[in-house]
C-alpha cells in the first residue's frame, strides 16, 4: 500500500527491529493472520494483550527489553505517541479534504444537546419524556385503553366460543382443560399473549426506538454520569442499562461493550435485580396506574434498591471504577419508516418468543393441576404469599413468577380487573415480581456471558431478596397502617 | 436493543419464522455460513451506519439505532455481484485495531483471521478526521480497503464538502461517497466492490515472509 505514517525516530527503529524478527521467524506462529507485519509490529509494541500472549516467553522478554528502550527515548507512553502520529496524519487529511464554509448550520443542534445534558434542564427533560412517553402512553394508553379493549373483546367474543366448541368437540373435561377454561392454552396461554402483552410491548418499543433514533439516549448517558459514577460503572452503562427497560436479555449481551470485567458484572446484576423490562413496566404500570401513590412508592423503591445495591457492590467488589467514554451521535428527527420497523421486527421478535412460552407454560400447568404437583407446589408457595400479606390466589402467579416475570405480571394484571386485590398488595407484587429473574432466558444469557458460578450466586442471592424486600414492605406498611 | 437473534445468524431465517415449541430453548448461537464466494467485511466506528449499509446491500434486516454499540455480535448477509454470491460481514464498531472491549476484539479478530476480498470502511463525513484514524490503521496492516465516507446528507445540511479526488490521492484506495440510509452511492459501492473483487482472484491465504 502507498500510504505510510513516519512514527518518531525510536519507535521506527523499534518496528524495525520487530519487523526483523518477524522474518527470522516469529512471523510463522501467526501465519494465519491477515495484517502486515508492520501493523504487527505496531500492535505488540503497545503489548497487545491478545498477541502476546501468543508469544513464547523468551520472546517476550526480548520485546519486554525492546519496548522499555524505545519508552527510554520517549517523552510520553509509546501508545500515545503512535496514536498522536496517526490523529495528527488523519487530521492533516481531513483540513486537506474537507470544507466547511457554513459552521453555523451547526447551533441549533447544539443548543438543544446542551439543554439535554445539563441536569439543571436534562432531569426535567427527562420526567417529561418519562411522564409522557412511558406514563401516558405505554401506560395509560397501552396498558389502559388498549390492553381493556382486546381484553374485552377475548372475553366477550372469543373465550366463550372456544370453551363452547371446546366442550362440544372433546368429550373429556380434563382435555378440555387443557385448551379451554381458566387455564387453557387459548384462554389463558394466547389470551395472556396477544391481550395483555402485546399491546403494552407495542406501545413501548415504539416509544423506545422514537427515542433512540432521535440521540436522546446517549445524551441521557452523559447527564446521569456521575450518578453511574457512584455505583461503580460509568455513563457507558447507562447503554446497557437504558436498554434493559426494553428487553434485560438483549441487554445482557450488550454489556460486553463495557471495559472492565467488574462493570460487566456489576451491570449484568443490577439488570437482573433492578430493571424491569417493556413487559413488566407496562403490566406494572397497567396495575398501579389508577393508584398513583402505589405507583410512586413502587418506583421510589426500585430506583434505591437499584442505586442502594449498586453502591454496595461497588464498595464490596474488589476492583476500581471505570473511565467514561461515550461516541455522541447527533440529534436527529427520526425516521418515521425506521421506527416503524424497527417496532415491528422488535414486537414480532417478542411476540414469536413469549407465544409458545405461555402455551407451555398453560400445558405445563395443566400437566401440574392434572396430576396433583401443582397443588402441592401452590401449597408450598402459599405461606410465602401470606407471609407478604398477598391472598393466596397469588400464589400461582408467584409460581409463574419463577419461570418468567411478564407471565406473572400478566397474572396479576388479571386479577387486578377482577378487583381482587388491594393498593398494597398490588405495590408488593409489583416489587416483588419486578426484583426476581425476568425470564428463562435472560438466566440463559447470564450464564452465558458470565459463567454458571456467577449466575448461580446470583440468582441465589435474587430470589430470597425478592421476598424479604417484599415482606418488609408489607411489614412496614401494616405497622403504620398505610393503604394505598 | 436488538432482541431477534435470528437476524443475528445468517440471514437465511429472516423468511420463514416458526414458533420454537421447546419451552425454554432460547438459542443464541449464531451458525457459521462456509464462505464459498469472496468475502467483504464492514468496519468502522460505532454509529457510522454499518448495519444500514449491510442492509441496504444484502436485504437484510439488523436493527439499527442512533446509538453506538448496538452492534455487539457479527452479522452474516449474503449479495450478488457481477453474478458472484459474495458474502458480506457486518461487524461491532471499533475504535482502533488495538480493542479496549470485547466486542471491539470481536471485529479485530475477525479481520486478523478471514480473509477478505475487500474491507469497507465505513466513516462518517461529519467527523472525517477522527475516523480517519482507523483508516491508517487498516492500511498499515495492507488490508484491502475501500472508504465509504457516510452520512453525507447530514455533512451537506451541516455545510461541509468533501473533497474525493483528492482523498483517494491521499489514501491510495476508493473512496466513494454516500449516504446509505438514503440509499445515496450505494450502486457506486457495489462497482468499487465490483472492480476490486474482478482485480483480486479469490483470496488466498497470504504468504508471511
Amino acid at each position: 500500500m502507498s500510504l505510510t505514517i513516519q512514527y518518531l525516530e525510536p519507535i521506527e527503529v523499534a518496528i524495525a527491529q520487530i519487523e526483523t524478527w518477524w522474518r527470522s521467524g516469529w512471523g510463522q506462529d501467526f501465519a494465519d493472520r491477515h495484517l502486515s507485519s508492520r501493523s504487527f509490529a505496531l500492535l505488540l509494541l503497545q503489548k497487545d494483550p491478545n498477541l502476546w500472549e501468543q508469544l513464547p516467553g523468551d520472546r517476550q522478554q526480548d520485546l519486554e527489553q525492546l519496548i522499555a528502550t524505545t519508552q527510554a527515548q520517549l517523552n510520553r507512553p509509546i501508545s500515545l505517541e503512535i496514536a498522536q502520529a496517526r490523529q495528527g496524519f488523519a487530521q492533516a487529511i481531513e483540513q486537506n479534504t474537507l470544507a466547511e464554509p457554513n459552521p453555523s448550520q451547526r447551533r441549533w443542534g447544539e443548543r438543544i444537546h446542551k439543554l439535554t445534558v445539563n441536569p439543571i434542564s436534562g432531569f426535567p427533560i427527562l420526567v417529561l419524556v418519562l411522564y409522557w412517553g412511558v406514563y401516558k402512553f405505554v401506560g395509560e394508553f397501552g396498558a389502559g385503553e388498549l390492553v381493556d379493549r382486546i381484553e374485552t373483546f377475548f372475553e366477550g367474543q372469543i373465550n366463550p366460543v372456544v370453551n363452547h366448541v371446546t366442550e362440544q368437540v372433546i368429550p373429556w373435561p380434563a382435555l378440555q382443560d387443557l385448551f379451554a377454561h381458566d387455564y387453557g392454552i387459548i384462554t389463558l396461554g394466547i389470551r395472556y399473549a396477544t391481550a395483555i402483552v402485546l399491546p403494552v410491548v407495542a406501545t413501548y418499543f415504539l416509544m423506545f426506538s422514537l427515542l433512540e433514533d432521535s440521540g436522546y439516549l446517549p445524551r441521557l448517558s452523559l447527564m446521569l454520569d456521575r450518578l453511574f459514577k457512584a455505583i461503580g460503572l460509568s455513563g457507558r452503562a447507562v447503554i446497557p442499562i437504558v436498554l434493559g427497560l426494553g428487553c434485560d436479555t438483549m441487554a445482557t449481551i450488550v454489556t460486553r461493550t463495557l471495559e472492565t470485567k467488574r462493570e460487566r458484572l456489576i451491570a449484568t446484576f443490577l439488570l437482573s435485580l433492578a430493571i424491569p423490562c417493556a413487559a413488566q413496566w407496562g403490566v406494572i404500570l397497567g396495575l398501579l396506574a389508577q393508584r398513583p401513590a402505589a405507583l410512586v412508592t413502587w418506583a421510589g423503591l426500585i430506583v434505591g434498591i437499584f442505586l442502594l445495591a449498586g453502591f454496595l457492590i461497588d464498595k464490596f467488589l474488589p476492583g476500581s471504577a471505570a473511565q467514561f467514554y461515550i461516541e455522541l451521535p447527533p440529534l436527529r428527527l427520526p425516521k418515521i419508516r425506521n421506527v416503524i420497523t424497527k417496532t415491528w421486527v422488535r414486537m414480532k421478535w417478542y411476540f414469536w418468543e413469549v407465544l409458545p412460552l405461555f402455551i407451555w407454560a398453560s400445558a405445563i400447568i395443566w400437566v401440574g393441576r392434572l396430576t396433583g404437583i401443582f397443588d402441592w407446589l401452590i401449597s408450598g408457595i402459599e405461606p410465602i404469599a401470606l407471609g407478604l400479606g398477598l391472598p393466596k390466589e397469588t400464589a400461582p402467579i408467584l409460581l409463574y413468577g419463577f419461570f418468567r416475570r411478564d407471565y406473572g405480571a400478566a397474572g396479576l394484571f388479571d386479577l387486578q380487573q377482577g378487583g381482587q386485590l388491594t393498593g398494597d398488595q398490588l405495590l408488593i407484587s409489583a416489587v416483588v415480581l419486578t426484583l426476581f429473574l425476568p425470564c428463562i432466558a435472560q438466566l440463559q444469557m447470564i450464564i452465558k456471558e458470565r459463567g454458571v458460578k456467577t449466575a448461580l450466586l446470583m440468582v441465589s442471592f435474587i430470589f430470597p431478596f425478592a421476598l424479604a424486600v417484599g415482606y418488609v414492605l408489607n411489614w412496614g406498611l401494616n405497622l403504620f397502617h398505610i393503604a394505598l | 436493543m436488538d432482541c431477534h437473534q435470528c437476524h443475528q445468524n445468517n440471514g437465511s431465517c429472516g423468511s420463514k419464522r416458526s414458533l420454537r415449541w421447546l419451552p425454554f430453548g432460547e438459542n443464541f448461537n449464531r451458525l457459521p455460513i462456509e464462505p464459498s464466494g469472496p468475502q467483504i467485511a464492514l468496519v468502522g466506528m460505532p454509529n457510522v451506519g454499518k448495519s444500514v449499509l449491510f442492509h441496504a446491500l444484502t436485504g437484510t434486516y439488523v436493527t439499527v439505532s442512533n446509538y453506538p454499540g448496538t452492534t455487539v455480535e457479527v452479522t452474516r448477509g449474503a449479495m450478488t455481484l457481477d453474478d458472484r454470491a459474495v458474502s458480506v460481514i457486518d461487524t461491532p464498531g471499533m475504535y482502533s485495531l488495538l480493542p479496549i472491549s470485547e466486542e471491539e476484539r470481536v471485529a479485530r479478530d475477525l479481520l486478523m483471521s478471514e480473509p477478505f476480498g475487500a474491507i469497507v470502511h465505513v466513516l462518517d463525513a461529519k467527523n472525517l478526521g477522527r475516523m480517519l484514524a482507523l483508516t491508517v490503521q487498516l492500511l498499515e496492516a495492507e488490508l484491502p480497503v475501500i472508504v465509504a465516507v457516510n452520512m453525507m446528507d447530514e455533512a451537506q445540511r451541516w455545510g461541509l464538502t468533501i473533497d474525493r479526488e483528492a482523498l483517494i490521492e491521499k489514501l491510495g484506495v476508493p473512496v466513494v461517497l454516500m449516504a446509505a440510509a438514503r440509499n445515496w452511492g450505494v450502486d457506486q459501492l457495489r462497482e468499487t466492490l465490483a472492480d476490486r473483487l474482478a482485480s483480486t482472484p479469490a483470496p488466498v491465504l497470504a504468504a508471511v515472509g
